[in-house]
């Protein structure tokens, strides 16, 4: 998440990292790291692509590093990175295919719905039906909502970034991140009426 | 501040996007509000409900990728991507890609490549019925080509219809481009159709295209996914003064099965901002939606609360 680490001792990272100093680099991976593959994970429920993307996005950050000039955070130039890989990945998936209720994780199909916690299922049924009733009724409205109403919601939703971070590291103002995500808390909260 | 604008800002509220100012009326108006507290409550609760649903990777996905991730790193320190692999041919004629008169040959011998070889695939056409099938296989990649239909053409033959890859790049106020575009909302990829409607929506004069308004009504009506609807539904804002893209308004709010369609609906007939006035006809609608919607809580809200900002009676 921006802001993990301090900005100075970042900057001091990217500036040896820069030289070529292959611990420093290790050291920007691993404060950002878990929050890169978490974010790769929710938009794309696939251990496959959230795996593509933590490696596509590290490779691309060493092979520029060279070129970053440090005139935003290091961890927003990365989650530019991250999330312009995940709308690609996103973008082609819509134009591909609507989403399904599984994915696909390395022990095969997994439903989803599974990592829900339930509150003693077993005792209420009723309301474990529901619960399912309410997770089927989010992926919908998360596989509806466009690729980059997705990515922000998740973005601030998930991943608690800020606005202004978000718009960075999106290439768009503060202003058009904030309708996007105006857009998608419309969407979830038409979406999830029926249960609140 | 008023309701409408606590409706409008609620969620930024909670996410703590709003400024100092705005926060503070949001506040002050929450404090003496029943209706906008109940808001605020119902909003928390679906955050809540979507807070639940946030995975975490398995524990041992991040030591595979970071495990991963070195020797990947070592490769490319060993072997960095080079530049594009056709330009390494220019090796072979010792040019040097800095200097602008290679760089001129370089193009002009492109050129000429580009030159005879349509020539010759030209010849090759005049003599196109004489080929045989193998030959023109040879010109396709059985992998990648898409097969339409397959039917038998006469003993032994058999007559393939296949989607031709092609691409085309244009302006979207281009005649031909936006036929096409037309087509994409009629495909059966619903990733096609949204962007057709989208794309479409957003070009300037779409208020005044008659092709527009009849395929956005149409799409609102009868496209079976929830996500072109939701942006036809969109595009419907153009026409917001024609009784047609009323009665659309109606029909969705009375028939779509789709609760987020039902409520973009709602806000577009009676904007949260207030910014649209009541009119006869469209208190008529509201009347009626709210005796045909009774189960839909959100919608009956809205309708009533527009009612109410209205001053007209609550006839359902």
């Amino acid at each position: 998440m921006p802001g993990a680490l301090e900005r100075t001792t970042e900057t001091d990272l990217v500036r040896a990292a820069q030289r070529g100093d292959p611990g420093a680099f290790d050291e920007l991976v691993r404060a950002h790291d878990h929050n890169v593959l978490r974010m790769a994970y929710n938009l794309l429920h696939s251990e496959e692509d959230a795996r593509d993307i933590y490696q596509e996005a590290f490779l691309r950050v060493h092979r520029n590093l060279p070129k970053f000039r440090l005139d935003s955070s290091f961890s927003t130039w990365l989650y530019r990175i991250v999330a312009n890989l995940c709308l690609d990945h996103l973008r082609k998936r819509k134009v591909r295919h609507e989403e399904g209720s599984t994915f696909q994780a390395e022990s095969g199909q997994v439903d989803r719905l599974q990592f829900i916690p339930e509150h003693r299922p077993d005792v209420d049924p009723q309301r474990r039906f529901e619960s399912a009733e309410v997770n089927s009724r989010i992926q919908e409205v998360l596989g509806d909502l466009s690729p980059r109403e997705r990515v922000v919601f998740e973005m601030r939703h998930f991943q608690g970034m800020r606005l202004r971070a978000i718009g960075q590291a999106l290439g768009v103002t503060e202003e058009a991140a904030k309708n996007c995500l105006f857009r998608a808390t419309q969407k979830m909260r038409a979406a999830l009426g029926d249960f609140v | 501040m008023t309701c409408q604008d606590v409706q409008a800002s609620i969620s930024l509220y909670l996410y703590g996007e709003l400024d100092f100012a705005r926060e503070e009326h949001l506040e002050n108006h929450l404090a003496e509000c029943a209706f906008c507290q109940l808001t605020l409550a119902r909003e928390k609760q679906w955050h809540t409900l979507a807070n639940a649903h946030v995975l975490e990777p398995p524990l041992d996905l991040l030591a595979q990728c970071r495990q991963q991730l070195r020797p990947a790193l070592a490769r490319e320190t060993a072997h960095p991507p080079s530049r594009r692999s056709w330009w390494r041919w220019t090796n072979l004629f010792d040019i040097s890609a800095t200097r602008w008169s290679a760089q001129i040959a370089l193009a002009s011998m492109l050129l000429f490549i580009g030159f005879a070889s349509a020539r010759w695939f030209d010849r090759g056409s005049d003599r196109g019925s004489l080929q045989s099938g193998a030959a023109q296989m040879s010109l396709l990649n059985p992998a990648s080509a898409r097969i339409r239909d397959i039917q038998a053409n006469g003993p032994g033959t058999v007559r393939i219809v296949l989607d031709q890859e092609s691409e085309i790049t244009g302006r979207i106020d281009d005649a031909n481009v936006r036929s096409l575009l037309f087509a994409g909302t009629r495909q059966p990829d619903p990733g096609v159709r949204f962007y057709s409607v989208e794309i479409l929506t957003q070009q300037d004069g779409a208020q005044t295209a008659k092709d527009l308004r009849e395929m956005l009504f149409n799409t609102v009506r009868n496209d079976p996914n929830p996500a072109v609807r939701l942006e036809a539904l969109e595009g419907l804002r153009h026409f917001s003064g024609d009784p047609s893209a009323l009665e659309t308004l109606r029909f969705v709010l009375e028939h779509d099965d789709n609760p987020g369609v039902r409520s973009q609906a709602v806000n577009q007939l009676v904007p949260i901002d207030g910014s649209v006035t009541v009119t006869p006809a469209m208190a008529q609608v509201i009347a009626d939606v709210m005796r045909s919607a009774p189960e839909d809580e959100y919608v009956r809200g809205r309708c009533s609360q527009a009612l109410r900002e209205a001053k007209l009676p609550l006839t359902y």
